[in-house]
């Protein structure tokens, strides 16, 4: 076989090939007719078998990185994955996020101690020694907090509607709730900024043999601790903690939750098990991933409760019902969801991730 | 490639199999990934080193900053004035934040693996195995940017270094890589000389070269105005001269050492035009092969 026979004889097919990724591109796949996609798979064969003919030859560069390029990209279209969807999405976040995350319990627990410990030990120091919370927390957080929580403080409802009274004085076409609604808005839009960044943070910080996440953790932990315990050493308790209770539920476990995922990260390159380094790596990277999505999650809902539930003006007995009440559907919803058989859902292998030992017997 | 087959066969997991397969490869020297496919095939990518993505970061990085303060000064500022001013502050705090968080991400998943600033650059990112990138080793490899991004990017371009496939640390956790694209060009058709004669055969022995001599012969001669004149018959004199050599060519000396080029193409016109047996039998069958496919869909 002559090399320019062998051009002349291929070339149609090559270049109908191209047509055909030029115009798969720009849709998916799976929209085109039956027929055509049984001929792009021949096709996707048959320059394949070219490119290796050619190869064994050794018949230009030129040609081979040509022929390549065409299979490589017919090889990108023909093994994409299959469409996500909006099944896709409840399927994740009713089933396989707490599935995963109950298969690696062991990560959560570790981060709960890294996070919930030094959290109730600089609570109790700086409780009982209040002129501590200086060293940890800077001067002007304190007397924010001393203003937000105190008797004249923002965040108490009555002195809200009092200062909004004074507002509708003087201008008083302006709804009450309207502006209400409006500011509290403003502040889910802070809490999701800030708290899920720090969550993400905290995960992806565990590349770095999971010391970021240690760090986070840590830091995070005795911050909030030092908070608490000084804004109660002040005489807000009752306030604070009725403001707290209803998202802490969500916050405190997602935080604990991505810190897990983030030291499952670490973990991978320290105890790699049978595999390679890299490949451990990736294998428990792609399960983290899912756990630590799953906390962003229940960050952004607990940013919600957050602004919009927490300053609300209720009783406090209420509020403690309500967050316990809260509390109560985070153990659930980790504990229990996914516990279930689905086989009513098609099971999709959207990712290759090795069997789960979480896994119910189906 | 034998090696390939029996890994093939002893090590079904295909996670694992392009690793042990790049062993061999190792000492290759380049910037090409290689990776073996369904059908057989062995393909190669060009890897993307660290200064073009370095360039494809940057325009990233603008069009995220003008995005924000575009949607900050005519969506958000004027439409504050107008209703709901701690809403729409609301609204731009949680643009903000997936434009940190979620950008390469989104545009990665939705546009098979390119941001935009990675298509100007004509950069992709692909899974090690060739595969196009999913959702999440896309979010996963976008968040562990904020490891790599510690000192100026200093981690990530140090792993890039450090790694046969210039992976930062998002890419490892990944397991994915980014390549360049090239654009597809059909190869001109070849050169048919038609002016050069083919060799005697009475000047020349036995000796046959093989195949990848000619075509690197055709390759030279068809890629010969890259060089300049002088260069170019340097270079083909070598080759000329140790061809004439392994023929015992007999005939006008000077042909070889004055016109080396024309030589170079009488060689290959002697060669690759004169077929044995063999291979007349391989051009039947495969024309056979090829007519019934041609009745299959054309």
């Amino acid at each position: 076989m002559n090399k320019h026979k062998f051009i002349q004889q291929r070339r149609p097919h090559w270049i109908k090939f191209e047509k055909f990724l030029r115009e798969a591109s720009s849709k998916s796949l799976s929209k085109l007719p039956a027929d055509k996609i049984s001929t792009f798979s021949q096709l996707l064969r048959e320059i394949s078998h070219d490119l290796a003919t050619i190869r064994s030859r050794g018949w230009g560069h030129e040609l081979i990185s040509y022929l390549n390029d065409l299979a490589a990209r017919g090889h990108n279209l023909f093994y994409s994955a299959p469409p996500a969807n909006i099944a896709g999405v409840y399927r994740y976040l009713a089933f396989e996020f707490p599935r995963l995350f109950r298969a690696n319990i062991g990560y959560f627990l570790t981060a709960c101690l890294l996070f919930f410990v030094p959290m109730s030990v600089s609570w109790c120091v700086i409780q009982n020694n209040p002129e501590l919370a200086s060293r940890i927390i800077p001067e002007e957080y304190l007397t924010r907090f001393d203003q937000m929580y105190g008797e004249e403080g923002g965040l108490n409802s009555d002195t809200e509607n009092q200062t909004e009274n004074h507002e509708e004085a003087e201008e008083s076409e302006e709804p009450e709730t309207g502006s209400f609604g409006d500011q509290r808005a403003a502040m889910a839009g802070f809490y999701i900024n800030n708290n899920v960044g720090i969550a993400l943070k905290c995960f992806a910080l565990g590349v770095l043999l999971g010391i970021g996440t240690v760090y986070t953790l840590l830091f995070n932990g005795i911050f909030l601790g030092a908070v608490s315990g000084y804004i109660i050493s002040q005489g807000n308790g009752e306030r604070f903690l009725s403001f707290v209770i209803s998202h802490g539920s969500f916050e405190l476990t997602a935080i604990a939750v991505a810190g897990g995922a983030g030291l499952m990260l670490g973990n991978a390159i320290i105890h790699p098990g049978q595999r390679t380094r890299f490949q451990s790596l990736q294998v428990r990277g792609l399960e983290a991933v899912q756990i630590a999505g799953g906390a962003a999650a229940m960050l952004v809902i607990a940013a919600m409760i957050e602004a919009f539930w927490s300053p609300a003006d209720f009783p406090n007995e209420v509020k403690y019902l309500v967050g316990s009440g809260l509390w109560l559907i985070v153990f659930c919803y980790l504990a229990f969801a996914g516990l279930q058989a689905d086989n009513r859902l098609p099971r999709q292998h959207s990712l290759s991730i090795s069997p789960r030992k979480g896994d119910p017997p189906q | 490639m034998e090696s390939t087959i029996t890994l093939n066969e002893t090590n079904p997991v295909s996670a694992e199999y392009p690793e042990s397969f790049q062993q061999g490869e190792r000492s290759l020297l380049g910037l090409e990934m290689q990776v073996e496919t369904p059908e057989n095939v062995v393909l190669s990518y060009q890897l993307a080193g660290p200064s073009q993505r370095y360039v494809a970061y940057l325009i990233d990085f603008m069009i995220r900053s003008i995005m924000l303060v575009g949607i900050l000064i005519f969506f958000i500022a004027p439409l504050s004035g107008v209703m709901m001013p701690g809403a729409m502050m609301g609204l731009f705090l949680v643009i903000m934040f997936l434009n940190t968080w979620g950008y390469y991400t989104i545009s990665e998943t939705f546009f098979k693996g390119k941001s935009i600033g990675k298509h100007a650059c004509g950069l992709r990112v692909i899974r090690e195995g060739g595969y196009p990138i999913t959702f999440w080793p896309s979010l996963l490899r976008n968040l562990a940017r904020s490891a790599d991004s510690i000192i100026l990017y200093g981690v990530g371009v140090t792993s890039m270094l450090l790694t046969r496939r210039f992976q930062r640390l998002g890419d490892l956790v990944a397991g994915t890589v980014v390549i360049q694209e090239r654009s597809l060009t059909l190869p001109r058709k070849p050169i048919i000389l038609n002016k050069i004669k083919p060799l005697d055969k009475n000047e020349i022995g036995s000796f046959l070269p093989r195949d990848e001599v000619l075509s690197l012969i055709d390759e030279f001669i068809g890629r010969r105005h890259v060089l300049t004149y002088e260069r170019g018959h340097a270079l083909a004199s070598q080759l000329a001269q140790r061809l004439a050599k392994r023929l015992q060519y007999s005939g006008d000396e000077k042909k070889v050492s004055q016109y080396p080029m024309a030589f170079l193409a009488s060689v290959y016109k002697t060669f690759s035009f004169g077929q044995t047996v063999e291979e007349q039998e391989l051009v039947d069958e495969y024309q056979k092969r090829s007519a019934s496919e041609g009745e299959f869909y054309e």
